[in-house]
């Protein structure tokens, strides 16, 4: 039987970049075995982790993700051979920036997941999902949508309702 | 008798204003550097420097939301901006340099099409200019016909006075308005006696024998000698007060978003592309070579006026060196 | 951007060594043009106001006498080597008056295929220092005026060049301030940081100097100029000019050079080079990567290894 799902007062946007062959596949074996696991997530397939622009994390972030998990084949399992080589590299350099630009890395998630592993999916879903829920929505990127130079400031209550209808 | 106002009762004028409810923008200390920008106590003005941006910001922002979009089952919903919205503002410190361009732009904002985002800001604005007691060598105000105490573009136009405080001239109407609103502030001296103005190096230039060279010398040589150097930023055209071309873009989703006036450059690569793809000006001397025609012919062809100030700011700004002043001189050589 | 090192003492450095350097320039110059080795030299060259070297390309054997090298010739010439810049490179084999951080960048760009060693003449110069962002040109060098990035180099007699003019002469101490900004940054909490980069990035006005002036920003078409996929809002916006930076941070990461024109260019004063900065000192901790005098054929985002650090990975 199902457990009652609990009910929460903030729901994080979990954004994550997966690919096709393993984690893409693991998450598909989780489902067909009945897993539960917080929606909150939404899975946006490549066909590798290789192909995942950094670019593409920074803009989750700045459209309104909370969190953001990258998964792929683990080392050396790659479709494509060296794909997740070079992905690991990226990654390892661009958490870094983030982080020196002032963003929390705790949001940021990485793993490698095969297509074997329903379960591990589960596992690291959840524990981002929980951990962001923990930290809260992420203001940052969204307070500086909101940010306007002073020559194009116009403090009247339309532009307010305007922009607080984009993001 | 002229009037004058001391140095304390400026900062009041400041202060009062604000009280008011206007905005005051001004040179302020940010950082590094002096910009104009809203000044929220009368002792945040700091004069002296010239502001690393120009004053243009004030009636054409860096960035401005032109309109607002959503779409829904209804349809699309589409918000103009309220220019009556603008705040009502009191341009004070701007130096001749700055306060001479937003006439030169008054043309082109008002003739085949009247930028309200532009005039209504230009309505709602008094501006209280500056003269300048010092200058660098990269200031060429004179070269192009300006001066350290130019009047043109003010409402009201301070000089620093020797000993402090500064002599105060009504040039326009609106600046009689404001003089008027505030005269516990301002004193009526017999004599002032002014400090001496800045001597920025450089003739006056024969802008008329500048245009006649541009128009005879489209495919000179020069410019591939000048302007291969141009590394095609947006430096120039971004601190410059006469400088005025914009990018309309669209931001947001298909659903809901803004659309924005954003900065453009004629430097920039893509400028002139085309949505066939052809760019008429696809080499960096042919882009250069634009910016000196627009600014010393162009202009001049169409609205009967230099759409320069000579305030420096290129030159000092330019990663490579390039300069506006040199090459003016560099034209007066010629025959 | 603060470029005055905390001492109130400043310590003039002797440029008078400069003078034999740009002799030498100008020998050489003259050398390779007349001798019709090079179609044109790629130097410095004054300008109208007092004390100003601007780039300049020399084409005639004459005119190598305008050539010279002072602490006002802070550009990085390697710029007018790249695609970016094609124009010149289309007049023929080129001769190139290098520094020390410029030769770095030919490294690179050499390593990236994008020059051959064996097309350009490199005349490098033994250099103490140049100017910082913001120092008049007729200013004398010294431990107040050189450039941060000086401050710390360890290419003032750059090896692999066709020649090298000068000498360097002795330099004081030098307070390395770019080192200390940037472990002060590091020491801050992510919301610190935050505030701090929001702040700086607020001034920014998207004239895109620093990627013009960049030599490893080449690309026919820059990621964030097309709109279809919009990676980067265009507008000069805090949240526009946030992407910008971090994109462009990225896309340098493992090749930047070092050179610090970037931060040179920003007319707004963003102290870009401690974003390039950490980037390389990350890619130094991780794989022992630096950009260096000699080409490299891969750079450290362009190649891996089986054991590359995973430990961020679940």
């Amino acid at each position: 039987m199902h457990a009652t799902k609990q009910k929460h007062d903030f729901e994080p946007k979990i954004i994550a970049f997966v690919c096709t062959w393993c984690t893409y596949a693991g998450a598909d074996l989780a489902g067909t075995s009945r897993m539960q696991y917080p929606s909150n997530v939404r899975v946006l397939k490549f066909p590798c982790t290789g192909r995942i622009d950094p670019v593409f994390i920074l803009r989750a972030f700045q459209k309104g993700a909370d969190g953001v998990l990258v998964s792929g084949c683990h080392p050396g399992d790659c479709h494509y051979m060296a794909g997740n080589f070079h992905a690991r590299r990226r990654f390892a350099a661009f958490r870094k920036l983030l982080e020196f630009v002032g963003v929390d890395l705790n949001r940021l998630q990485f793993s490698w997941v095969s297509a074997a592993e329903g379960g591990k999916w589960v596992e690291v879903v959840t524990e981002l999902t929980e951990r962001v829920r923990a930290m809260g929505p992420m203001k940052e990127f969204k307070e500086l949508e909101l940010e306007e130079c002073w020559s194009g400031k116009i403090d009247t209550a339309e532009l307010e309702e305007a922009y607080k209808a984009i993001t | 008798m002229p009037k004058t106002i001391t140095e304390q009762n400026l900062r009041l004028l400041i202060d009062s204003l604000i009280k008011e409810g206007k905005r005051v923008v001004g040179p302020k200390q940010a950082g590094t550097m002096v910009l104009y920008e809203p000044l929220t106590a009368g002792n945040e003005l700091t004069l002296g420097t010239l502001p690393r941006r120009s004053a243009k910001e004030a009636f054409f922002p860096v960035s401005e939301a032109i309109l607002s979009y959503e779409k829904s089952k209804d349809g699309v919903k589409i918000e103009d901006v309220n220019t009556k919205a603008f705040p009502e503002t009191v341009l004070l410190g701007a130096l001749p340099c700055d306060a001479a361009a937003p006439q030169i732009l008054d043309a082109v904002f008002s003739w085949d099409y009247k930028d309200e985002f532009f005039l209504e800001r230009r309505r709602r604005t008094t501006i209280i200019g500056l003269a300048c007691t010092s200058c660098d060598d990269a200031c060429f105000c004179t070269m192009v016909g300006l001066s350290p105490t130019e009047t043109r573009g003010s409402d009201l136009f301070l000089t620093p006075l020797q000993g402090g405080g500064y002599g105060c001239e009504v040039v326009t109407e609106k600046g009689e308005a404001l003089l008027a609103r505030f005269p516990q502030l301002f004193e009526e001296k017999a004599e002032v006696k002014l400090v001496a103005p800045a001597a920025p190096e450089g003739e006056k230039v024969d802008l008329a024998k500048v245009k006649a060279w541009l128009n005879d010398h489209f495919e000179d040589g020069m410019w591939e000698e000048i302007a291969t150097r141009c590394a095609g930023c947006g430096a120039c055209a971004f601190l410059c007060p006469a400088c005025h071309c914009f990018d309309i873009v669209d931001e947001g989703t298909e659903a809901k978003g803004t659309r924005r006036k954003n900065w453009d450059a004629c430097g920039f690569s893509k400028f002139t592309n085309h949505a066939s793809g052809h760019n008429p000006r696809d080499v960096q001397n042919k882009r250069y070579r634009n910016r000196v025609m627009h600014k010393f012919k162009y202009y001049d062809d169409k609205f009967g006026q230099t759409l320069c100030t000579g305030c420096g700011r290129c030159i000092r700004a330019c990663p490579v060196g390039i300069d506006i002043a040199a090459i003016l001189a560099e034209i007066m050589k010629y025959e | 951007m603060n470029n005055t090192a905390q001492k109130t003492e400043t310590t003039v450095i002797d440029a008078t060594a400069y003078a034999a350097t740009t002799e030498a320039i100008r020998t050489e110059a003259a050398k390779l043009l007349t001798e019709g080795k090079v179609a044109a030299v790629v130097g410095y060259i004054p300008g109208r106001r007092k004390g100003t070297a601007i780039p300049g390309i020399v084409t005639d054997p004459e005119q190598a006498k305008d050539l010279l090298f002072s602490p006002a010739c802070v550009n990085n010439l390697a710029l007018y080597l790249t695609k970016a810049k094609k124009e010149v490179s289309k007049k023929g084999r080129l001769a190139i008056v290098a520094k020390g951080c410029d030769m770095r960048a030919l490294a690179g760009l050499m390593g990236e295929s994008q020059l051959k060693r064996e097309d350009v003449v490199i005349i490098g110069v033994a250099c103490a220092g140049v100017h910082g962002s913001g120092i008049h040109p007729a200013e004398p060098l010294t431990s107040a005026t050189i450039a941060r990035k000086c401050r710390e180099c360890t290419v003032h007699e750059p090896t692999g060049a066709d020649l090298v003019c000068g000498k360097v002469p002795t330099l004081p101490e030098l307070i390395a301030v770019e080192q200390e900004e940037l472990a002060k940054l590091e020491a801050m909490t992510p919301q610190e940081r935050w505030a701090y980069w929001k702040e700086q990035f607020s001034r920014c006005v998207r004239c895109m100097a620093c990627r013009q002036v960049c030599p490893f920003c080449y690309c026919e078409q820059c990621l964030c100029d097309r709109n279809r996929p919009q990676a980067v809002d265009s507008s000069p916006r805090p949240a526009g000019n946030m992407g910008w930076h971090i994109v462009r941070a990225m896309h340098l990461a493992g090749r930047c050079a070092g050179c610090a024109e970037c931060e040179r260019a920003c007319p707004m004063d963003i102290p870009l080079n401690l974003l390039n900065r950490k980037m390389a000192q990350e890619l130094k901790e991780l794989y022992g990567h630096e950009a260096g005098l000699e080409a490299k054929e891969k750079g450290p985002l362009a190649e891996y290894k089986e054991d590359d650090d995973q430990s961020f990975i679940k």
